[in-house]
């Protein structure tokens, strides 16, 4: 993780005179992704756009991990509040996401303050065990609150965001905009001053006390960020899919999008977003028939990438020395 | 509400509790074991436990074979310890370098085991009861049943044993050496991995136990136990995580406030419930609610 504090120079040092490669493979593929509508199919367009979506919550998890050295296994709630937020303004107040998207960032962000409090002093396993415990209250709440909800049917979303666009073209734009904006955001966001001080604040917490910003700051500024990100993943999600209920929302979504972070190795570019969302997309649906496998192939490979991520030389485990 | 009825209400809430509350108790040891030894949260607890008291009523009940419920238990602890022993060797590399990468590894763990279930046992609910008799006696307000006596009575032998190990073997001495300051342990050339290895087969067990124990007052279905889990979890957080006395009383401390939550507030939310009890305990116990009370004693 700490690579990333480290290589800030080698970065700054690159945006100097020649555009790198790695703008330009990001604008060829935001350009690939902007003409894709013209080529594709209506069911592979609808893929793409809930693609686009999970690869924002997959971001906000990334971003836990990166920035906070923390695991959230429960950041599928917060997918939720976004989600039943579009759908709840929709039907009590019948506004659009014009309304709902802004609101739906704001209370991520509340929520996911409130959340992050108590456990601000504690280590990240900690914080993980609540994350547990949130994933698991999620269906309960949906269920319970069934007069906002919809129960266990759950509710419809059905505005359009600008009228007399096709609903397919819609939903795909907005997602794909949202997403490269938040791309760029994070890019912006690891290099101002506030991303290098919440990063030194997880590599060099003494130092980072020095300057006035302490641990357990830093923690909760991160989890209320990233919950907002997921809140925003959420309403882009239920916008997407024109419909939310509680079945989309159980506990192993909140574990699928630690896994779609795992595999797109935490980073917070558009290119591993896209292959983590895609991951977590995309394999459920072309493995529909292998239903139970789903599981242990999400398990394998959280397995091992974490393994192949983080054990370096392997040979030290053989036999004659350890460590 | 009168008095008499609120007593008559009141104690065979806590006396279910109290029964319920000793099952997270064994469920929340072994989270604790694991975690005080190598500093893992092990989230495949829970599934490893599941997988267990479905392979007892696969092998019990004639589905896969139809052994004595004995041996059935015997087989099963056999492989819950295989899969325990196969779960820390996954995550060996990394266990000493990364307790966030060692605890996500325990949930990918975690979703192989689950999908396991599913695929061999498929999405069914079983009954699966314990092969005690069908008696039950009452003192005042409170029915016991030969269920609560096994209960107890299995709950103390196992916390019983395990305490008898940790404070009177050298394999007890070498746990709570490494669980206080595993560095110090390895300069006196103490085998780390040997100790993990026993704290994650002593979580294993521990976890079917309670599983096998729980199993009989619901129903056994591939997401009921992990759900149990939560309660497990909950107690090991209310102990401070790194206490085991404290594992033991935290979950009885939940069983006794999940009884009467569900009774005097709203059964539907018990979830939710265990979620706040959580939150506020890391906000105003970090170290456990017991941290006083016990101190710092391993």
């Amino acid at each position: 993780m700490s690579e990333l504090a480290h290589g800030s120079k080698a970065a700054v040092s690159a945006r100097g005179g020649n555009v790198d490669a790695a703008w330009l493979s990001m604008l060829a593929l935001v350009a690939v992704l902007s003409l894709m509508p013209l080529f594709a199919g209506g069911f592979l367009l609808y893929s793409l756009s809930l693609c686009f979506a999970n690869a924002l919550g997959v971001l906000s998890v990334s971003m836990l991990v990166r920035y906070g050295g923390e695991v959230s296994i429960g950041h599928s709630f917060f997918v939720a509040l976004g989600a039943y937020a579009v759908a709840i303004v929709e039907h009590r107040l019948g506004l659009s996401i014009a309304v709902s998207l802004p609101l739906a960032i704001l209370l991520g962000a509340g929520v996911g303050f409130i959340f992050a409090f108590p456990s601000r002093r504690l280590s990240g396993i900690y914080l993980a065990v609540a994350t547990m415990a949130l994933a698991l209250a999620l269906p309960e709440i949906l269920i319970g609150f069934e007069k906002f909800t919809g129960g266990f049917e759950g509710l419809y979303i059905a505005q359009d965001l600008v009228p007399g666009v096709s609903k397919a073209l819609q939903r795909y734009y907005v997602a794909l905009v949202v997403l490269v904006v938040v791309c760029l955001a994070l890019m912006h966001f690891r290099r101002s001053a506030q991303g290098l001080a919440l990063l030194m604040a997880q590599a060099q917490p003494r130092a980072a006390e020095a300057m006035g910003i302490t641990r357990s700051w830093a923690r909760v500024s991160i989890f209320t960020v990233s919950a907002a990100l997921a809140s925003l993943a959420g309403a882009l999600t239920g916008f997407a899919s024109s419909t939310v209920s509680p079945n989309s929302f159980t506990f192993f979504s909140g574990v699928f999008l630690l896994v779609g972070s795992v595999v797109s190795l935490n980073r917070l570019s558009l290119p591993a977003a896209l292959v983590g969302g895609a991951f977590i997309t995309l394999v459920p649906t072309y493995l529909a028939k292998a239903g139970d496998w789903v599981p242990i192939f999400y398990g394998v490979a959280l397995v091992v990438v974490t393994l192949v991520a983080n054990a370096g030389d392997l040979r030290r485990f053989l036999p004659r020395r350890r460590r | 509400m009168s008095v008499a009825g609120f007593i008559r209400d009141i104690l065979p809430l806590l006396w279910s509790g109290i029964i319920s509350g000793c099952l997270y108790g064994v469920g929340a040891l072994g989270l604790v074991m694991v975690f005080k030894s190598s500093r893992v949260v092990n989230f495949s607890h829970g599934n490893l436990a599941c997988l267990g008291a479905f392979v007892v009523y696969g092998f019990s009940s004639g589905s896969l074979l139809s052994l004595s419920w004995g041996s059935a238990v015997a087989l099963a602890l056999g492989i819950a310890a295989a899969i325990a022993a196969m779960s820390y060797a996954l995550i060996a590399p990394i266990v000493f370098k990364s307790d966030l990468a060692s605890t996500i590894a325990t949930l990918g763990i975690g979703l192989i085991l689950q999908g396991a279930v599913q695929l061999i046992f498929g999405a069914d609910i079983v009954n699966l009861d314990l092969p005690v008799p069908r008696f039950s006696f009452s003192i005042g307000a409170i029915r016991i049943s030969a269920y609560d006596l096994a209960v107890l009575a299995v709950t103390l032998a196992i916390v019983g044993g395990l305490f008898a190990i940790i404070e009177r073997t050298k394999l007890g001495v070498a746990f709570r050496a490494v669980s206080t300051n595993p560095f110090a342990c390895e300069v006196c050339g103490l085998n780390l991995r040997s100790v993990h290895l026993f704290s994650w087969f002593a979580g294993a067990v521990l976890g079917l136990v309670a599983a096998l124990l729980i199993v009989p007052t619901t129903f056994l279905s591939s997401t009921t136990v992990p759900s149990f889990m939560l309660q497990a979890f909950t107690a090991a957080v209310v102990g401070g995580f790194s206490s085991l006395p404290g594992a033991a009383l935290g979950g009885i401390l939940v069983g006794i406030a999940m009884n009467l939550f569900s009774f005097y507030v709203a059964p539907e939310f018990m979830n939710t419930f265990l979620l706040g009890v959580i939150l506020l305990t890391l906000n105003f116990f970090p170290n456990g609610l017991l941290e006083r009370a016990i101190g710092g004693r391993v």
